[in-house]
């Protein structure tokens, strides 16, 4: 039990995560900056805003539900550092995990969403309730497409669904992103993964220029530090659920996490990238986008892999 | 005395006795009704403890209580008291108070003998009571709506009534013993799989999976909710995958066919049901239809046909009937509360029932499949078969598999929808002084609550362990499964620092500020407030899922209605000949006659 609350506070789970987190969202703000010809912050910036946030009054709305208003954010957190934790044991060879864990993991990584869909209806604000429908909505859009490419990396990985075997079999057969349909459904994983982070160009839910920031709008002091905190945590436990299943994980020893390292940073990147080059869609763009082409994309994918490509 | 026939005739005889006591001695028949079912509960617990059981009467008709039954069993009485607990609060004004809890009683006896036969006529006879209590039942609803919704109800179960009748009978001239147990009757020729058939149709028509779902958004609409929270949503759940799962386990022994029809069903009732629950603007109804959508994953994973998947589906009947109860209860406490239940008016109920919002809140994240609650692992079960059907070669598992994950997803957002219109949404209707809350309506509505977190974070430990092994012969299946009580532990750890936390910057003076909500710098009139109900109005106006809503509103998928359609519209071909001029009829005599004479004279000439 010890073991546990060790693994789950510390290392891999919430200070591990978190601290990575804030280094991913440090990368994700130097590259913007850099791309917009801006100095960007320091690598500890994200570290002293929360820490700034946790100093700050906290304003809670008058007619809101208290309890679940302030817990919703601590929720986020939670289900972002259970993600990790579930990553981690295969990763890290600590544990064969638990048969099925790819699908507890699919789940955890809809909390934090799910947390902020709750806190902002907590709030009842109605900017919030529509951040908060939008939200809901994006989830429906990206949540079809990404189960059709979990399906895809099932099937190559020789019909388990065990993270630990998933990583092993990569390691004996080279890793899933190598193959034409393995790359096509990491490419539909990759969109989903953008709009599950939130990111331009599928921050609809938060759009700061149209609903000032949505199920955000009433949150200030630590609670707001927990959302960002939770949401920075996702964008380094997304890229790693990504390079877990798709492209063989990340292997012990010092040259292992190197490579691992790059692949995150490739990752990133990417998803920077996108970010940067790409206007806000509105939400019903986003869901013809994400049930469409996408869709279609990640059918084809498992049609090659049934092909046997 | 056996035990098994004084189980099943003690609610009848007590439940015919209330007709003595007056109607106005409420408290009397709410009491008599309540104990009644405690005593039934605890002899169904002490039933399933010392079970395998079996009494034999006489003509070989027989009565057994195993793994499967036992559980059915313990649920139907567990239900039946929560629901009586329930009734205190929310049926003591009701016109037909006495009705209600002599129907219920009956149906329990009911129940307790359908489930308990191993004759299948005796089966036939328990299940056809049953059709005729919920009959009963939803009539006492009152009004057109309750009368049409009950008749509908009755066809629909009625009619498969008959069809189970004739699988029966087809079965019995194949395998020679009109026993349920031990007949495992190979699907080799089509006469044995419409008996199958036949048996799954009234198996889905009291369970209410597609295409004989109909009948539950009719009767949650016009019955008390608490009627649809005894029957469409609990008891006919439980009933109705017990005859799925016997039938799939002991009657018949499937075939790749036989499982591809379970597999289908369950498919399109998750989606198909879920979608149109998205749409809803009656908290009733979008339950509902809900009760609809999740048969699909009980359906899917005894359709899976292996031990985990069956598993998973049996758990997700208890864990369904467990959270749908919940939920329809709280829906019953909003209705009691502000005499609707149209979300379009509902909302600001947070500050008035806030016990009823946290159970509802609940069983909705339960019912949504999200960790650590009970309906996650009952699906996450499911999944976990139908991914073991991949294994085994077969290219349509992804199929189910997207139906099932995606429908959990949509399941989340309809729940969102309700929560959001009932209880957030800002509006002045209902912010009169906060009224207290029916202690009764509140326990029983919070047992089950609970219910929904032990369920889950126990799952292995509890009813997997004594509940749900046991049926399938207590195999190791869920070896190295997810442990949900290591999650429970972190999750609580991870919450008590939060509270800690807060606690921490609560001490400094002045850190917490209560201020009105911010739109802008406006003051928004308080008119003018989102409800949520047209939440998903974006889905609904794409392309080609635009032309299926309005196709289902027209109710062109409803079999009820087209097969009354059809009726009709061969009734007013006959209507047409029907003039009401005297010349006419007789002329159709006259010729009539010459015809029969016709016909006559050609054989004997």
């Amino acid at each position: 039990m010890i073991k546990g609350i060790f693994y789950f506070l510390i290392f891999p789970g919430f200070l591990f995560t978190a601290a990575m987190g804030c280094l991913s969202g440090w990368f994700d703000r130097k590259l913007t900056a850099r791309i917009h010809w801006r100095v960007g912050p320091p690598w500890y910036q994200n570290f002293v805003d929360f820490l700034k946030l946790l100093g700050k009054e906290i304003i809670v709305p008058a007619d809101s539900m208290r309890g679940l208003f302030l817990f919703a954010p601590v929720t986020a957190v939670i289900g972002a550092t259970l993600l990790s934790v579930v990553l981690w044991q295969p990763n890290l060879r600590t544990d064969s995990g638990f048969l099925g864990d790819l699908i507890v993991a699919i789940y955890l990584s809809m909390i934090p969403a799910l947390a902020l869909i709750i806190g902002g209806m907590a709030s009842r604000n109605p900017l919030a309730s529509l951040g908060a429908s939008r939200e809901m909505k994006l989830m429906l859009a990206y949540e079809l497409p990404f189960i059709v490419s979990i399906a895809t990396v099932i099937i190559k990985n020789g019909y388990t669904i065990r993270l630990y075997e998933m990583v092993q079999h990569q390691a004996a057969h080279g890793a899933i992103i190598g193959s034409p349909s393995g790359f096509i459904a990491f490419i539909v994983a990759l969109l989903c993964m953008q709009a599950k982070l939130g990111l331009v160009p599928f921050d609809i839910a938060e759009a700061e220029t149209e609903i000032m920031g949505g199920p955000l709008v009433e949150y200030s002091g630590a609670p707001l530090g927990f959302f960002r905190l939770s949401k920075l945590m996702m964008l380094f436990a997304m890229p790693v659920f990504l390079i877990t299943v798709f492209w063989g994980g990340i292997a012990p020893g010092a040259l292992g996490a190197a490579v691992g390292l790059g692949k995150l940073l490739v990752i990133l990147l990417v998803a920077v990238l996108i970010k940067n080059t790409n206007p806000r869609l509105r939400i019903d763009q986003a869901l013809r986008f994400f049930w469409g082409p996408v869709t279609v994309l990640a059918v084809i994918s498992i049609l090659l892999t049934l092909a046997g490509l | 005395m056996n035990n098994i026939a004084l189980l099943t005739a003690f609610p009848f005889i007590i439940g015919t006795l209330l007709f003595l006591i007056p109607k106005r001695a409420r408290g009397l028949i709410e009491t008599v009704s309540g104990v009644t079912a405690l005593v039934a509960c605890l002899g169904s617990v002490r039933l399933f403890l010392v079970r395998p059981i079996e009494s034999t009467f006489a003509y070989g008709i027989s009565f057994v209580i195993d793994g499967l039954s036992g559980l059915a069993l313990l649920g139907v009485t567990f239900f039946t008291l929560i629901i009586i607990l329930y009734s205190i609060g929310f049926m003591r004004d009701h016109v037909y108070h006495r009705s209600f809890y002599v129907y219920v009683l009956w149906t329990l006896a009911a129940s307790i003998g359908a489930l308990a036969a191993n004759h299948m006529i005796v089966l036939a006879l328990f299940w056809g009571f049953l059709g005729l209590t919920l009959y009963l039942l939803i009539h006492i609803g009152g009004g057109s709506g309750a009368a049409a919704a009950a008749k509908k109800t009755f066809i629909i179960i009625g009619g498969s009534d008959a069809f189970l009748l004739f699988g029966m009978a087809i079965v019995w001239q194949a395998a020679g013993s009109w026993d349920l147990l031990g007949v495992k009757l190979p699907i080799t020729s089509g006469l044995t799989f419409w008996a199958f058939i036949f048996f799954v149709l009234a198996a889905f028509a009291k369970a209410g999976a597609m295409p004989l779902h109909t009948w539950i958004p009719d009767c949650a609409a016009s019955a008390p909710i608490a009627v649809t929270a005894y029957l469409p949503a609990a008891l006919d759940k439980l009933l109705g995958i017990y005859l799925l799962a016997r039938c799939c386990l002991d009657v018949f022994i499937l075939n790749e066919a036989a499982h591809l029809v379970l597999l289908i069903t369950g498919a399109v009732t998750i989606i198909a049901a879920v979608m149109m629950a998205l749409m809803q603007h009656d908290m009733k109804k979008l339950l509902s239809y809900h009760a609809v959508s999740q048969v699909g994953y009980m359906v899917l994973g005894i359709g899976t046909g292996n031990p985990v998947g069956i598993a998973g589906g049996l758990f997700h009947m208890l864990n369904h009937a467990i959270y749908k109860c919940t939920l329809f209860l709280s829906a019953g406490s909003v209705e009691k509360k502000t005499g609707t239940t149209d979300l379009d008016h509902l909302g600001g109920l947070i500050q008035i029932i806030p016990a009823t919002f946290v159970c509802a809140l609940i069983s909705s994240l339960s019912i949504s499949g999200i960790p650590p609650f009970n309906g996650f692992v009952s699906k996450w079960m499911v999944y976990q078969g139908i991914v073991e059907m991949g294994q085994r070669g077969g290219r349509l598992w992804v199929l189910w598999l997207m139906a099932a994950m995606f429908g959990s997803a949509l399941t989340l957002a309809s729940f969102i929808k309700l929560l959001h219109a009932a209880y957030c949404a800002r509006t002045t209707e209902y912010a009169e002084a906060p009224q207290r809350e029916h202690c009764a309506m509140v326990l029983a509505m919070g047992v089950l609550a609970a219910l929904c977190i032990v369920f889950g974070i126990f799952a292995k430990q509890l009813p997997l362990r004594f509940l749900i092994n046991p049926i399938l012969g207590g195999s190791d299946i869920y070896l190295g499964i997810w442990e949900p009580s290591q999650a429970g532990l972190y999750i609580g750890t991870g919450l008590l620092l939060g509270m800690f936390l807060y606690g921490a910057l609560s001490l400094k003076k002045g850190f917490f500020r209560t201020d009105r909500t911010y739109i802008g710098g406006e003051r928004l009139p308080e008119s003018s407030f989102i409800s949520g109900t047209d939440f998903y109005n974006t889905i609904k106006e794409i392309g080609v899922i635009q032309k299926i809503y309005r196709g289902a509103e027209k109710k062109y998928f409803d079999l009820y209605e087209q097969a009354k359609r059809t009726f009709s519209y061969m009734t007013e071909l006959l209507r047409q000949m029907h003039t009401g001029v005297l010349p006419t009829y007789l002329s159709w005599v006259v010729f009539g006659l010459i015809l029969l004479l016709w016909i006559l004279g050609k054989n004997t000439w």
